[in-house]
């Protein structure tokens, strides 16, 4: 079973452009998640899904590297301190950008942690998607 | 369910339980106590309480044939586990979609 995520996609768009949108906070508050963000190496960002009644989570971890047009931090998910690791890269190819994205680290969530993470959600992380997907669309 | 899914994460989360499974994965037939015990170098009475805490999960099945039991892998419940890596691939590519619709307004 393969624990880490990747994900290739071509945008045509220029690759500062896509650069800036997952780099500065109020471009990646628009399209992803609320965010406390700076493309600082240490910086300890905070990503906060739309709050509702049932209390959503946050996101939270350290930039590991921001550099263009490599961009890593760590992603922990509420208090779980499950640490994975999410990798952005760019690379232009003619008129066109190709994003590649890594998310490593996910099989840290299986064990005890796995366990704290269930019963901390109770159900909640489910309605949490639901309200994460409804903001992105 | 979440019960069970408790429990998996348990199971799994022992080393020597990950190693009894996977002999059984890749075991050829089904294994008794006995030949589980050779293999490990374990008391059959440690094998047995192993063997107890993943057939309770599902993740092996047993077998009476005379005065033996014998024990076979499914890999079915690990799908459980599975679904945090479904989760997160869902969750990136509607991100990424997004982030290129993003992009598409932007530009006009």
């Amino acid at each position: 079973m393969s624990t880490t995520i990747t994900k290739e996609k071509v945008f045509n768009h220029p690759i500062d452009q896509i650069w800036n949108a997952i780099t500065k906070a109020e471009e990646i508050s628009t399209w992803f998640i609320q965010a406390d963000f700076k493309a600082e190496k240490g910086y300890n960002y905070t990503f906060s899904s739309e709050p509702n009644e049932k209390g959503c989570t946050t996101i939270s971890g350290t930039v590991k590297e921001a550099n263009p047009y490599t961009l890593i931090y760590t992603w922990i998910v509420a208090d779980t301190n499950v640490e994975t690791t999410v990798t952005w890269k760019l690379e232009a190819i003619g008129n066109t950008t190709k994003l590649y994205l890594e998310h490593s680290g996910i099989e840290n969530y299986t064990g005890d942690t796995a366990i704290a993470m269930f019963e901390s959600f109770n159900g909640g992380w489910d309605n949490c998607i639901d309200g994460l997907t409804a903001y992105l669309k | 369910m979440q019960d069970n899914i408790t429990k998996l994460f348990k199971a799994i989360a022992d080393p020597t339980r990950r190693d009894i499974f996977h002999a059984l994965v890749i075991a050829t037939s089904a294994l008794s106590i006995t030949q589980i015990s050779n293999q490990f170098e374990m008391s059959r009475q440690g094998v047995t309480k192993h063997i107890k805490i993943l057939n309770d999960t599902g993740l092996v099945q047993m077998e009476e044939q005379g005065r033996n039991r014998f024990c076979f892998a499914d890999p079915k419940p690990l799908k459980e586990v599975n679904k945090w890596m479904q989760f997160y691939a869902q969750f990136w590519d509607d991100s990424l979609g997004n982030l290129e619709s993003y992009l598409d307004e932007k530009k006009v």
